[in-house]
């Protein structure tokens, strides 16, 4: 298992927002993490990012590696990578300074070699630049690697997003609500994009997702989560004919137009 | 911002030339260029003035890459100087080091109260972290001022000049072959920060904290080392200040209506922008020089025009700088490709 989830809980006050949660993660699987809003599915990868701080009895291992409530960089520089629901990409730099803060944790001269701008300082900068620049022609923003990232379009912020996370090289990428805000042709384009980077860096990949058909179509494995706990766990097919699921989805009130679409053609 | 990644408005072609000689290249140029300025200044106080200007260029370079560049509102700076100053003197006065070995132990006694400085920016953010810095501040002037062995309230003299070999450095023509060097490696070293992963840490941190943590950025280790570099800068801004003639230091020199004066001269030529802050720390020193017989209005003066820039500037003199020559480019390329990859719905 790349990732191993054991008993996840936290509390915010006396509000529960994850309940025991259990989840393993093979490498190179493409998962997919659903559930009503406000079910903890981003606390759950704020949780696993170090964001929040699980609660005691928690258990998260990452490669072997236990790294429960760590630091948000240290987790970083493990290999995980991630995508927030807010984008969150860096306005006020350009494109490609974007990419290579995501490519921090790979980047290695010291901070003195750094302030008298050694050469080898200079060279890692021209190596490191060439490189990004090849995965911003691969999402193809190449040709606004100077621009600030503020001036992009709303489309264009999600790809740099998606790239910044890509930029880490990590092993596991968590990807919160990819979808959200662009049209169905444009959630295409963007699923091709994951998908290819997926299987070019044989990556293994989280995603929560609203869009159901997205998940569906893209993911091996799903788990639902409703009210902080694991309600379901399954091959799209099998989720699909949970009644549980289809509970949690059409008992609330229905926010998501798409999900209820979903439902009635499934 | 990005004009940041040329160290001079230049031509794209000229650039490109330059690209394949070592960055410190151009900078060897234009020290050339100032040499001979001493020349054509008319009298010794405009040479102070030039000077003046080269030490606060030290100093709001430096302030701009904690605050421009890593975002942290301090508003303590100034007393980073008066510990610059005030240890360069008392290690030149009282152990008799020479300037050449005062200085670099000043900026290292700066650099360790720097770090002090940075400790609440940990926990703290925006006007709280203004607060705790202006406090921190203010405590270390009173303190110089209630110190018999720094001078008291009554000031601090007899600062040796630096000498080169048996020449004493005493004159201000003299002391410009000092302070002028100093500022164009300072600035040298501020763009290669700039311009390294380092810089783009700091101003990943200014940007958005939760997301630099996430792309493997060490928010607290990179808070402190800009704290630790601008304290560096103030260091050395503080003792080039204490050896100059007349060699006199004294505590009314850094009060809030000085660390005003400082952050005019950063938030005028545009936060975050190193050329900016060079040109406002030029100007503003022009203007202080200035109005020196209204010291009691410069406050009101200052900080009407803080505001009036804040309001009608906020990019500063480097915003309108940027505007001028790198969103004029992207124009032309947004207009030459109007079929980007991926839109989203009116929302």
């Amino acid at each position: 298992m790349l990732l191993e989830v054991r008993n996840l809980t936290k509390s915010f006050g006396g509000f529960v927002a994850v309940a025991n949660v259990d989840l393993d993660i093979r490498e190179g699987e493409v998962r997919g993490i659903i559930g009503p809003n406000g079910s903890g599915k981003s606390t759950l990868f704020n949780l696993i990012s170090g964001v929040y701080k699980p609660d005691a009895g928690a258990r998260v291992t990452f490669d072997g590696t236990d790294i429960t409530g760590h630091e948000s960089h240290a987790i970083a520089r493990r290999g995980i990578a991630r995508t927030f629901q807010m984008l969150r990409i860096f306005q006020g730099m350009s494109v490609i300074e974007n990419m290579l803060v995501g490519h921090h944790a790979m980047i290695r001269y010291g901070t003195a070699a750094a302030v008298i701008g050694a050469r080898k300082v200079w060279h890692e900068e021209r190596r490191v630049r060439a490189e990004m620049l090849e995965m911003l022609a691969f999402i193809g923003l190449a040709d606004y690697a100077d621009m600030p990232a503020g001036e992009l379009s709303g489309g264009q912020r999600r790809l740099l997003a998606l790239g910044r996370a890509m930029a880490a090289k990590p092993k596991l990428l968590m990807l919160d609500e990819p979808g959200a805000g662009l049209s169905p042709t444009n959630v295409d384009v963007l699923m091709e994009a994951v998908r290819a980077l997926q299987q070019r860096f044989g990556l293994t990949v989280i995603i929560i997702e609203h869009i159901l058909k997205l998940v569906m179509e893209t993911c091996g494995t799903v788990s639902v989560l409703e009210h902080g706990e694991k309600i379901a766990e399954g091959t799209p097919a099998q989720i699909k004919d949970d009644h549980r699921v289809i509970e949690a989805y059409l008992g609330k009130e229905m926010r998501d137009d798409q999900v209820r679409a979903y439902l009635r053609s499934a | 911002m990005t004009a940041d990644s040329a160290p001079l408005p230049i031509a794209a072609g000229v650039r490109a030339r330059l690209a394949q000689v070592h960055p410190i290249v151009p900078w060897l140029l234009v020290l050339l260029a100032l040499l001979p300025l001493p020349l054509v200044l008319p009298n010794a106080y405009t040479q102070y003035v030039v000077n003046v200007m080269a030490i606060n260029v030290i100093l709001a370079v430096g302030l701009n890459i904690v605050k421009g560049f890593a975002g942290q509102v301090t508003v303590g700076h100034i007393a980073l100087m008066a510990i610059g100053a005030y240890a360069s003197a008392v290690l030149s006065t009282k152990l008799g080091l020479p300037f050449w070995a005062a200085m670099p132990a000043a900026m290292l006694v700066a650099a360790a109260a720097g770090a002090m400085v940075g400790i609440p920016s940990l926990r703290l953010e925006g006007a709280y972290l203004a607060l705790a810095t202006l406090g921190l501040a203010e405590s270390v002037r009173i303190f110089i001022s209630g110190t018999e062995w720094l001078g008291a309230a009554i000031g601090f003299e007899g600062i040796p000049p630096p000498y080169l070999g048996p020449w004493a450095l005493d004159s201000h023509y003299a002391y410009y072959y000092v302070a002028m060097p100093l500022a164009l490696l300072g600035l040298y070293f501020s763009f290669s920060i700039l311009r390294s992963d380092i810089g783009r840490a700091f101003k990943s941190i200014r940007e958005d904290a939760l997301a630099a943590a996430a792309s493997g950025v060490n928010v607290p280790k990179y808070k402190v080392i800009a704290f630790v570099i601008s304290a560096l800068y103030a260091g050395c801004a503080g003792s080039l200040q204490a050896h100059m003639a007349p060699g006199f230091l004294h505590p009314n020199n850094y009060t809030i209506t000085e660390m005003i004066t400082l952050l005019l001269m950063v938030v005028f030529g545009g936060i975050g922008h190193i050329w900016g802050g060079v040109i406002g720390a030029i100007l503003v020193t022009i203007i202080d020089d200035l109005t020196r017989d209204y010291y009691e209005y410069r406050m009101m003066m200052f900080g009407a025009v803080i505001v009036l820039v804040v309001i009608f500037m906020p990019r500063g003199l480097g915003g309108i700088i940027d505007d001028f020559l790198v969103r004029r480019r992207f124009n032309v390329l947004r207009g030459a490709r109007q079929t980007p990859r991926t839109d989203v719905h009116a929302a």
